[in-house]
């Protein structure tokens, strides 16, 4: 092991080297504050949130309950539903910055409520967040790049490479070695803030686990693809252009030219057409003859079919009954809206398999429960909640029951889904294979240049 | 001919035989014309999208049969934000915001169904326009072709000699900066090109258009002084070539990124639940306008019975349900709109400190200016929204005053009560009226003065650089 103390002792004494890793250091941990802190906001928003929803039910409780109308209660009751950040999520913000991780619902028509946005200063978020998944995947192989370029042109440059080549056994795989140490201060510096997050958020050894190996093969990656430019025998300058112009097309423009693709291929304007359809339908209904949608209604719920008929005039079950009809009558929209998304997803997944800048950044999203996929199961929770409110005030309604100051206590109180565990692991695989191909081509490459 | 046009003929032939150097302008135009035809395609597309969906609205409202006035307040409008021509150079924050509004009575709602929340993580990558490729490429391809170019001649030697024929060092580098210059030149000319056809063909002010040339301009120029300048200093092309990546790294990705998050972690803003308790409770506070005792509303009784010298809603010649909802929507409404005001001021407010950053990277200088040249900027969306607001207010108060005039008091006791469907044509439809291109402009001319200042600053330095670099030969 005493070319291990040999080889630490040289890169101490480059200071631009240090300098770079002191940096990555510095903004590896800076990110993973920033996300903590972040992600702690938003616990305490919801906390908040969570306070004033109860202050403003308990204020508005004895005025909706004082008729004992299920209808009214049912129109102007606004119900909390939010999205806990998970123990990983200060890693990769994704989405959390743009999709509401709160949203009040009420007993109304679901589809005119899910898809309103926050509020969020757009211009702030075209920039990007700087969390842990930006220093990994844009600056790391930045730092890597700098650290690696002149690994053999710079021995060239001072006149130790044909001394060194010809030092006996002692070269053997000495490029390798040099990149090997090099690329585990990269992983050191940025796992070692990682880790620390880990620790103060409590994330599970098994996340903990595959951001570990999401960072190991993205580092390998990059030190493969530099030990293969850099033992090619060129000059400093041309191995640092050939590696920019990698780092360049892998992290930005070939991305941007998927993402442009992928909108053009796949669009998913249904969102709008669903938005149309379901205010014809929702209002569409008050012109409609109302036993008529009573008797749609029933068809789908059998259950409230020998309840009293309409009275003349309003009536709140009538109400309730276009409004969700009006979601029912939108449902093939909202699957081909869901579905052109997926299709988004999968293929920026399957880009990621190519590009390993967009899977890290797939896997770590994916691992944080931040991405579309997150964010559509937090639309699966409201849904899943907005039916048990509905269901809960359809007795009263249908059964003409009193609702009164008990039963608005018993009010359904929103669940949220735990989104932890999700192990993405073909992603996984296939950055490990690219990775993997990549590093024994630098490998084989690094040992090469000794002949 | 001078002797810095004789230094720039030769290093441009050293560039040109250079196939490096060559293929990577060649790739830098070919994406140049690849995201200004993509990015065109996909706004016409947007656009057209847009459009037809606005016209599908208007004729879907002006269709809708016999009713109450007041269902059609809950019925609504839509309104779809146009695409500005000039946002296929530069999308901006385009694809971060809703540009689907539905407009209805006693409620502002929130423009849905922007490309963030559709585009699973790709849009967070950046959008392939040709304002992406200039601001962040172009530089990059600067710093390759031209952090050799004086360095070089130290390096091997070649200064000292050329010093020694009486080459002025001044000369030398003016020679250099002018090969770089045209480099920069070369690679906004498809760009130039475009733009003035989209400023002289299309509805975007030409005066805009020739913003956006003179911004990317400095900024390309900003860039070749400054990989000049480096190479100049460094003794090396290689240290020069190291520091050169390392300023681009740290002004075009770092700087921009942790400056929007600072702003953003300092100075949060108050989510929409917040701010719909907020609105609810303050209407509550206003008062009830279905309570027969609301103070409030009995005092508007009172000034709306003396006004027409009767003692009874009933004995008025209007519908008093209809001044009613006038009234309520007149108070809703402002409410809301002090409430989108102090948004929009705390989100303007961020801004300022992101401008701040300016000073430390000329990027975020040059990205304001290209958004606001784009229409496609933070202002320009709030103008959408105060529009599609003003618009929804002057819906609501028209149909309100349907039913105060068309529906009598007595007359006027459940949704049964209809009143002609001829009503809804009248109604005027939405159109966005974009801003002045002088006031357009005045709003860039700050950070445009920013930029101004950073190129004046940066050509200074060089002056001052290659002035040494005379002592340095001497």
């Amino acid at each position: 092991m005493t070319w291990l103390a040999h080889e630490w002792r040289l890169l101490w004494r480059s200071r631009l080297a240090m300098a770079g890793l002191l940096l990555l250091l510095i903004l590896s941990t800076l990110a993973v504050g920033s996300g903590l802190s972040e992600v702690s906001r938003q616990q305490q928003t919801i906390a908040r949130l969570a306070d004033l929803q109860r202050q403003e039910l308990a204020t508005q409780q004895p005025k909706l309950t004082h008729e004992g109308d299920a209808g009214t209660v049912a129109y102007y009751t606004f119900l909390g539903t939010w999205d806990e950040p998970s123990d990983a999520a200060f890693l990769a913000l994704g989405l959390r910055d743009a999709a509401p991780y709160v949203l009040r619902v009420r007993a109304l028509a679901l589809q005119a409520q899910l898809h309103d946005g926050e509020v969020f200063n757009p211009e702030l978020a075209l920039a990007g967040r700087f969390d842990f998944a930006f220093v990994l995947v844009y600056l790391a192989p930045l730092i890597l790049i700098a650290l690696l370029y002149d690994l053999v042109s710079g021995e060239r440059h001072a006149g130790r490479l044909a001394t060194l080549l010809a030092l006996p056994g002692a070269a053997r795989g000495l490029w390798v070695r040099r990149a090997a140490l090099r690329a585990a201060l990269v992983f050191a510096c940025l796992c070692l803030p990682m880790l620390g997050g880990a620790l103060a958020s409590g994330m599970s050894a098994a996340t903990c686990a595959v951001v570990l190996v999401t960072v190991f093969t993205y580092v390998a990656f990059w030190s493969g693809l530099a030990l293969i430019v850099a033992t090619r025998g060129y000059s400093s300058i041309a191995n640092a252009t050939a590696l920019m112009g990698c780092w360049a097309v892998l992290t930005l423009v070939l991305p941007t030219v998927g993402n442009a693709v992928l909108a053009q291929s796949v669009p998913v304007c249904q969102g709008v057409e669903l938005m149309l359809a379901q205010r014809q339908a929702v209002h569409g209904a008050w012109d409609l003859p109302r036993e008529d949608t009573m008797q749609q209604f029933f068809r789908t719920h059998p259950q409230w079919q020998h309840t009293a008929p309409l009275p003349a005039g309003f009536h709140w079950k009538w109400y309730y009954a276009f409004q969700q009809q009006g979601d029912e009558s939108v449902a093939p929209q909202v699957a081909a809206y869901r579905e052109g998304l997926l299709a988004r997803q999968r293929w920026s997944k399957r880009l990621g398999w190519l590009l390993p800048g967009v899977g890290v950044q797939a896997i770590l999203h994916r691992t944080a429960a931040t991405d579309l996929l997150a964010q559509l199961s937090y639309q699966d929770a409201i849904a899943a909640f907005h039916a048990q409110l509905r269901t809960h005030y359809y007795p009263y309604l249908f059964n003409e029951i009193h609702f009164g100051a008990d039963d608005f206590a018993q009010l359904p109180r929103f669940q949220p889904a735990r989104a932890d565990g999700v192990v993405p692991s073909v992603s996984l695989l296939a950055l490990t294979l690219v990775a993997g191909l990549a590093a024994m081509l630098g490998m084989c490459a690094g040992r090469q240049t000794e002949r | 001919m001078s002797a810095a046009f004789r230094i720039a003929r030769e290093e441009w032939r050293l560039l040109w035989r250079d196939r490096v150097a060559v293929m990577g302008l060649v790739l830098l135009l070919m994406l140049t014309a690849m995201s200004a035809f993509t990015a065109w395609e996909q706004r016409q597309g947007a656009d057209a999208e847009r459009s037809r969906y606005q016209d599908q609205a208007d004729h879907e409202f002006a269709a809708q049969p016999d009713r109450h006035p007041h269902r059609m307040v809950h019925y609504g409008q839509f309104a779809f934000r146009p695409v500005n021509p000039l946002a296929s150079f530069d999308a901006g924050i385009d694809p971060y915001t809703g540009h689907t509004l539905y407009l209805e009575g006693h409620r502002q709602n929130s423009p849905n169904f922007g490309d963030v929340r559709q585009s699973s993580l790709m849009l967070r990558f950046g959008q392939l326009t040709p304002a992406f490729v200039l601001q962040v490429l172009a530089p990059l391809l600067l710093i390759f072709l031209g952090h050799a170019s004086v360095a070089r001649e130290r390096e091997s030697g070649t200064l000292r000699l050329l010093v020694t024929q009486g080459l002025q060092p001044g000369q030398l580098v003016a020679g250099k900066l002018l090969v770089l210059a045209g480099v920069a030149a070369l690679a906004l000319a498809p760009v130039v090109l475009t733009l003035l056809w989209i400023g002289t063909a299309t509805s975007a002010p030409l005066s805009l258009a020739l913003l956006l040339i003179g911004g990317y301009g400095i900024w390309l120029f900003l860039w070749a002084v400054t990989v000049v300048g480096i190479s100049t200093l460094a003794a090396r092309g290689r240290d020069a070539l190291i520091v050169l990546l390392a300023l681009w790294a740290v002004s075009v990705v770092l700087v921009p990124r942790l400056g929007a998050d600072l702003v953003a972690w300092s100075q949060p803003l108050p989510t929409r639940f917040e701010t719909d308790i907020s609105v609810a409770r303050d209407l509550a506070a206003m008062g009830d306008s279905h309570n027969p005792d609301d103070p409030y509303f009995n005092k508007f009784r009172k000034k709306v019975l003396t006004q027409y010298g009767v003692s009874r809603v009933e004995d008025l010649p209007v519908n008093y349900k209809g001044l009613l909802g006038m009234e309520g929507e007149r108070l809703t409404s402002a409410l809301f709109n002090r409430y989108a005001d102090a948004s929009f001021s705390a989100q303007e407010q961020q801004l300022r400190y992101v401008d701040a950053f300016s000073l430390v990277s000329p990027v975020i200088a040059l990205r304001r200016v290209s958004m606001i040249a784009s229409g496609t900027d933070l202002h320009s969306y709030r103008g959408f929204l105060e529009q599609a607001e003003q618009h929804r207010y002057q819906l609501i108060q028209e149909l309100n005053r349907l039913q105060a005039e068309k529906l009598t008091y007595a007359g006027d006791r459940s949704s049964d009560n209809r009143i002609g469907r001829e009503h809804w044509q009248d109604i005027a439809d939405f159109r966005y009226a974009a801003e002045a291109p002088a006031d357009t402009l005045r709003r860039a001319l700050p950070m445009a003065c920013v930029l101004l200042a950073w190129l004046a600053s940066l050509v200074g330095l060089l002056v001052l650089v290659s002035r040494r670099l005379g002592r340095s030969t001497r």
